[in-house]
């Protein structure tokens, strides 16, 4: 029989996992910790889009995974999975912020100043190939401070367009309580969305699927040139009430991103807005352009809320994608009977056709 | 008693995962949208959809339905294309085992719950018995509408005229209809419904079915049952009817039987074999052939390729 059946799966799926643990070699504790201690972008990255701000647990996902994103980013939002829920937060006032970089390209200065703080922005990206020769980096001086320290706050850049009449003011409103705001982790997204769910959804969705769908707006699908407002890279204070003295106090702090984009209409300034957990420009910057599309009453197709939050959620779409390395014979086969049928059909046709000549001629003669 | 010194002893001893690995929180919000999947047939629950500790599309949805409804006492089958040890059923059933610690078969009979991937088992299931359908795209009406905020809409007015639309367009382009599986089904009269990619051949099991189907879509979020003993009707004109795949040419070619779903296996020649889809089936038809005592379970079509209800298939 010609006919070998792939049977045995469990010992396949346990073979072939050894097989790639032994190409990617081992690690320990001492490479998880570089990785945290000198990766922090590739953290901030697993973590934004892990959804769950756990350094020590996103450089063991990383290690684990040989450095696949995609895949790192999935054992850490199923780790999250299993962790209860023990207190929500105090919200973060972006004024409360402790900025390390913020900028605005609307003004060229802005109340509070211009801190360009921790950048490669206007660095020479070069290779520093010493340190393959040499072993080390060049001795590089260390920074010097400032003579005037840069404040630790920051107001507003929309603040002072709202003070100005410029952008809409928000209503006051008492500050939410936080264990009542939608969770999208926690219940399914219908749209549209509610504001929570969109901005939570694009605060973990995958950076080069907010990328790919935002520059596409900014180059021409869409088009708008949004000015960036304020971007802004910062600790936040993760502030929690305690549970029996009602004291707030800080459980630590997490790096965060917050960006502002707004458009210029002649009705005044609209505002769009993403913020991350970790420190990801690019990633914020499409995100709050994206924000502000979503929100037109006519989006681009591409930019409508269903198709940007749905398209860009990193475990989903790489799922999907790497599933269709699965079998699927029994619906392949499905689909080859529909074709033979109607092939046969047609035949059948062509053969009546001829019948139905052959007839005609008979006549004839 | 003597009383502890530290909070460590006084804690409850660590645990890695609770049982059957979802937090109680999120098996009691599934286990309501099943209660409520049920009551309303056919219909499409949202649900949160928890990440699990397997990638999304391959099963994430069945399996969040199956670790919600697993008790000790259950007994857990998991196919894949019809089989057991495909690699993916065979991931599936060990995670579930070492979550719930419950047993596992390969026998439809055997089984309380049968989680499953693109097949339904040839031997009928009976009363008391679960079947949950991993499903890729829940929507029926994606095809004609990729927005799930408007399908949502045309499903609250029963709008399907779309649906007419495109059997109508297969009969005039192909002269039949020529969707392959997930053929689109009516529950209970009202709701239309995607059963999965399985192949047309297995349609009509769920009609006046006597188990339980829950059909449930992880990544997509989305939920959705066919209760016991309720009318399921594929899409079809009065006078041009649906039909299941012919599987009037392939005989096994390690059973010998022909009239059930076939893979077709190429031959270097050009022709095609064909072995079962359903592996558990065909093990038990070779243990009958070679003596042994097995019991094979009532079948869905007969050896003619008659199916159980009479005058349900048209043509």
């Amino acid at each position: 029989m010609a006919y070998v059946a792939t049977r045995g799966g469990e010992k396949a799926i346990q073979r072939a996992e050894q097989l790639y643990r032994a190409l990617n070699g081992a690690f320990d504790a001492d490479f998880v910790r570089a990785i945290e201690r000198h990766m922090p972008y590739l953290m901030d990255r697993v973590m934004g889009e892990g959804s769950l701000y756990a350094p020590e647990m996103a450089a063991l996902a990383l290690a684990q995974a040989g450095g696949d994103l995609y895949e790192a980013v999935l054992l850490l939002r199923a780790y999250r999975s299993t962790l209860p829920r023990l207190a929500y937060a105090e919200p973060v006032d972006d004024e409360a912020l402790l900025a390390v970089r913020r900028v605005s390209a609307a003004f060229k200065d802005i109340p509070g100043g211009q801190i360009l703080g921790p950048t490669l922005d206007y660095s020479h990206r070069i290779l520093t190939t010493q340190v393959l020769d040499n072993g080390h980096e060049a001795s590089r001086p260390e920074p010097e401070a400032a003579e005037k320290p840069a404040p630790t706050n920051y107001p507003s850049v929309s603040g002072w367009h709202r003070l100005t009449g410029l952008m809409t003011r928000m209503e006051e409103h008492e500050p939410p309580d936080p264990a009542e705001l939608p969770d999208v982790t926690r219940e399914p997204i219908v749209f549209p969305a509610s504001r929570e769910h969109r901005l939570q959804s694009i605060s973990r969705a995958d950076t080069g699927g907010i990328l790919a769908l935002g520059y596409a707006g900014m180059r021409g699908y869409g088009l708008t040139h949004p000015t960036v407002n304020e971007v802004k890279l910062a600790y936040a204070d993760v502030r929690l009430r305690h549970p029996i003295t009602g004291a707030v106090f800080s459980a630590g702090r997490i790096r965060v991103t917050h960006t502002e984009v707004v458009s210029t209409s002649a009705d005044g300034l609209e505002l769009g807005f993403a913020a991350t957990m970790g420190w990801n420009e690019v990633k914020t910057i499409a995100a709050a352009m994206l924000d502000m599309e979503m929100s037109k009453p006519e989006p681009h197709p591409a930019h409508t809320e269903e198709f940007v939050l749905y398209h860009t959620e990193p475990v989903e779409a790489s799922g999907f994608c790497i599933h269709f390395k699965l079998p699927h014979y029994v619906t392949f086969n499905s689909a080859l009977d529909s074709i033979r049928r109607v092939r046969s059909r047609r035949e059948g046709g062509n053969r009546l056709q001829q019948m139905i000549q052959t007839a005609v001629k008979e006549k004839a003669s | 008693m003597t009383p502890s010194e530290t909070v460590a002893e006084l804690a409850h001893p660590r645990q890695d995962y609770s049982y059957a690995f979802l937090d109680e929180f999120a098996k009691r919000e599934l286990r309501r949208r099943i209660l409520k999947a049920i009551a309303i047939p056919g219909y499409q629950v949202p649900y949160a959809s928890r990440e699990m500790p397997i990638a999304r599309g391959w099963g994430t949805g069945g399996l969040q339905v199956t670790l919600s409804l697993v008790g000790p006492g259950d007994v857990v089958k998991v196919i894949d294309q019809g089989d057991d040890e495909s690699v993916n059923a065979a991931n599936l059933r060990r995670f579930i085992a070492r979550m719930a610690g419950v047993e596992t078969t390969s026998d439809t009979l055997e089984a309380t719950l049968i989680q499953s991937r693109h097949r339904i088992p040839e031997e009928q299931l009976r009363e008391g018995q679960a079947l949950i359908l991993q499903v890729p795209i829940p929507e029926p009406l994606r095809w004609v509408q990729p927005s799930v905020a408007k399908t949502r809409e045309m499903h609250a007015d029963a709008d399907y005229a779309l649906m007419w639309l495109v059997l109508y367009e297969q009969l005039v382009r192909f002269g039949e209809f020529v969707t392959g599986a997930s053929y689109p089904v009516i529950v209970h009269r009202r709701y239309l419904m995607t059963p999965s990619p399985i192949p047309r051949w297995d349609t009509p099991k769920l009609h006046q079915a006597a188990h339980l189907t829950i059909l449930s879509a992880g990544r997509e979020k989305r939920l959705y049952a066919v209760p016991p003993y309720t009318d399921v009707y594929p899409i079809e004109f009065d006078d041009v009817h649906f039909s299941v795949e012919r599987q009037t040419e392939g005989v096994c070619q390690m059973t010998g039987v022909s009239h059930k779903y076939m893979n077709e296996i190429p031959q270097p020649d050009g022709s095609s074999r064909y072995v079962l889809s359903d592996t558990s089936f065909a093990d038990k038809l070779l243990k009958q052939k070679r003596g042994e005592r097995v019991t094979i379970g009532e079948i869905y079509f007969d050896d003619k390729g008659n199916f159980y209800h009479a005058g349900y298939l048209k043509s």
